[in-house]
């Protein structure tokens, strides 16, 4: 067996311009795909971030139909043993309660159709970056009556500012007309154009006023640590919110209630994967042209092995070693390169310029690059490089061990 | 007015079409009406079917009509019954209508102008009138189960809409003792209409009207108008009583009763303007 090692080892760097050829082909796909896979989930991990940021949260709790019919039909209710889950499910970081609902917004001869989110405006901000986003006014300052925050477009759309009264005019709960005049205390800029041109944020009493809707709520947004955080999160609220809340009620991650976002992700993840694997194809093709090339040029001295006895598997494992050293080297050198890299980029942020940056800030994007390593990447690297190079060197390991002798000693 | 139900939610528009296409393919159209309906009997071949829907209009609104009634709102989330008890008048050769709210006192004087195709609602209590744009027309009444599209329904119903004959229904729900001729209305293709179809129970005897279902565009059916209570008025087999059911809102259901109705009187112009709206009489 020690043989086999070192005769491997040394056969690699018998021909070493075309080890060294394809040792960089390996360490070269190694890089890539460290620094792409951590450059996606960077990103990712960002766009997550800043869009559950914007309102919906990481994960939300609802009555049961919620997400599919989003009326005021569906609803819960802060019930004691309900907060005493919020407060002390582990990996939660705030939450926030909310009513969802729908009205028109008119000011004189203009009227808009409006999604109107009923915030506690001290737990909001724990929550959401709503009120972080204001471009004039205030955020529903403490004590104020019926005031209301629009969306930017919805401001621009309406011809209002802050200080205008609105007629907010909907249907309550109770299935009675409801009208009442709000006051306009701020606007804010929304990243989304089809939220900035819809939402209009009210206080939760206000809304639950307005609504003739008792203690209830639509919806408790809840801020995780992170997105990592999120399937135990929801597994954990899930599983507390089933013994405890009096009514059923519906646990539901980002994924659910954006799935928009999650498919925008695994496209992108798609597209960036078929990309690797061509790579990683032309690599492999790499490791079989050399070992193929190497079994072609050692056929009278892999015949003269085997004239000497050794056996056909020996042989076989001969060159598969050649093969999986070939890839370990590579794959050393190539992390040995990526993870430095990554881990600094992972705190120095590659800032963008130009287009790139006007078109991220529309999009309410930090115009950055951002690298995040997760332990799955280096793994996943070394399992695909080795897997190839197992593969590779199938062809021409089966090629050596199955010349004759004698075929190939007179160099046929 | 708004809806205990909008689609989706902040306008994602995704989703509400990934909803059309499920239930597209959950309810294949046409196969739905037939199957809930008793067998229906072949209609004659000499029979016209926009006429009967001409007839049936003119039943049913005359040149002119002015209602007094009461519209009774069943909710499960309601205590007791809502009632609102309005005055409606409405031109058809004009196409403009005029509704004035009496009770509740919480609503009285609020008023409704519509002059097609657009609709105001005044509120006297914060003194405003809110135009309602042409994408609410679908939204709730009054917070009832009838739409702004019904109760300032225009004669888009002839104009609007292809007539088809589906046959007679020996035993009609609600009548059994009278014939009634089922009539298809389906929209022309590039109609504002709101609707996917409608199928309409016609009294063959006198044209009276005695039910009406209503189709989304997916051929899913939403809601049932049935009429009832019909009496003779001016030579109008007039039903009394209308009940509306929303059929994905289980226990929900808006009745509307007919006080008075008088047609075909003439109506002055000073009454469908903006400054009648204002005048809370």
């Amino acid at each position: 067996m020690g043989l086999e090692w070192r005769l491997a080892w040394r056969n690699i760097w018998r021909n070493s311009r075309r080890t060294a050829l394809t040792l960089a082909a390996t360490v070269f796909a190694v890089f890539l795909v460290v620094v792409f896979v951590a450059m996606a989930a960077g990103l990712h991990g960002k766009m997550i971030e800043d869009t559950v940021r914007v309102h919906s949260g990481h994960v939300q709790i609802s009555g049961v139909g919620y997400l599919e019919n989003r009326t005021l039909e569906q609803f819960l209710r802060l019930s004691p043993p309900v907060v005493q889950v919020l407060d002390s499910v582990p990996h939660l970081v705030a939450w926030a309660p909310r009513v969802v609902a729908f009205g028109l917004l008119s000011k004189e001869s203009s009227t808009q159709g409006v999604a109107l989110l009923g915030v506690d405006p001290k737990r909001e901000p724990q929550v959401s970056t709503l009120s972080q986003r204001l471009v004039r006014g205030a955020f529903l300052p403490e004590g104020t009556q019926r005031g209301i925050v629009l969306g930017e477009r919805l401001a621009r759309n309406l011809g209002a500012d802050p200080g205008d009264v609105l007629l907010l005019y909907s249907v309550a709960w109770t299935t009675e007309m409801a009208y009442e005049l709000f006051t306009v205390t701020g606007v804010m800029r929304l990243p989304e154009p089809a939220l900035d041109r819809k939402l209009a944020v009210l206080s939760l009493s206000d809304a639950q006023s307005f609504f003739v809707y008792g203690d209830r709520i639509s919806e408790v947004a809840i801020r995780a640590r992170n997105a990592d955080d999120v399937p135990l999160l929801e597994k954990e609220l899930a599983r507390r919110l089933a013994a405890s809340s009096p009514v059923p009620v519906e646990v539901h991650g980002w994924q659910e209630v954006m799935p928009e976002l999650r498919q925008l992700i695994f496209l992108d993840d798609a597209g960036m994967y078929i990309m690797l694997a061509i790579l990683v194809i032309v690599v492999a093709f790499g490791i079989l042209n050399t070992l193929l090339m190497s079994v072609l040029e050692r056929r009278r001295e892999l015949g003269v092995l085997l004239a000497l006895g050794l056996r056909p598997a020996s042989l076989f494992r001969l060159v598969y070693l050649e093969s999986l050293m070939l890839a370990a080297v590579g794959l050393a050198i190539g992390l040995a390169l990526a993870l430095p890299a990554v881990l600094l980029l992972q705190g120095h942020p590659i800032p963008l310029g130009g287009d790139v940056e006007a078109a991220a800030r529309v999009f309410g994007m930090e115009p950055v690059v951002t690298f995040r390593l997760k332990p799955l990447n280096p793994l996943g690297s070394m399992a695909t490089v080795f897997s190839v190079a197992a593969l590779a060197a199938w062809l021409p390991a089966r090629k050596a061990s199955r010349a004759r002798p004698v075929d190939a000693l007179r160099g046929l | 007015m708004i809806p205990a139900a909008l689609p989706g939610r902040f306008g994602r528009g995704w989703r509400a079409a990934a909803r059309v296409l499920a239930l597209a393919l959950a309810s294949l159209p046409g196969l739905g009406v037939l199957a809930a309906a008793a067998p229906l009997q072949p209609p004659p071949p000499d029979v016209d079917a926009a006429r009967i829907a001409a007839r049936l209009e003119d039943v049913f609104r005359g040149q002119t009509s002015y209602l007094d009634a009461t519209m009774i709102v069943h909710s499960p989330r309601l205590p007791a019954p809502r009632r609102v008890r309005f005055q409606a008048w409405d031109d058809r050769p004009h196409k403009r209508s005029f509704i004035r709210i009496l009770e509740p006192p919480k609503d009285r004087g609020m008023a409704f102008l519509k002059i097609q195709p657009n609709l105001w609602n005044y509120i006297p209590r914060v003194e405003r009138t809110v135009r309602i744009p042409p994408s609410m027309m679908l939204q709730s009444w009054m917070g009832s189960d009838f739409t702004n599209d019904d109760l300032v329904r225009d004669s888009s119903q002839l104009e609007d809409y292809d007539h088809r004959l589906l046959g007679i229904d020996p035993r009609p729900e609600g009548a059994p003792e009278k014939q009634a001729w089922v009539i298809e209305y389906r929209p022309h293709e590039d109609a504002p209409v709101v609707w996917g179809r409608i199928v309409a129970w016609v009294e063959i005897e006198r044209s009276a009207p005695l039910r009406e279902d209503f189709y989304d565009e997916r051929g899913e059916r939403l809601r049932t108008l049935r009429f009832s209570d019909i009496r003779m008025v001016q030579g109008h087999p007039y039903p009394h009583r209308w009940a509306m059911r929303p059929l994905d809102k289980p226990g929900h259901e808006t009745v509307i009763e007919i006080h008075e109705v008088r047609f075909d009187e003439s109506f002055d112009d000073s009454l469908f303007t903006q400054r009648h709206l204002r005048l809370g009489r």
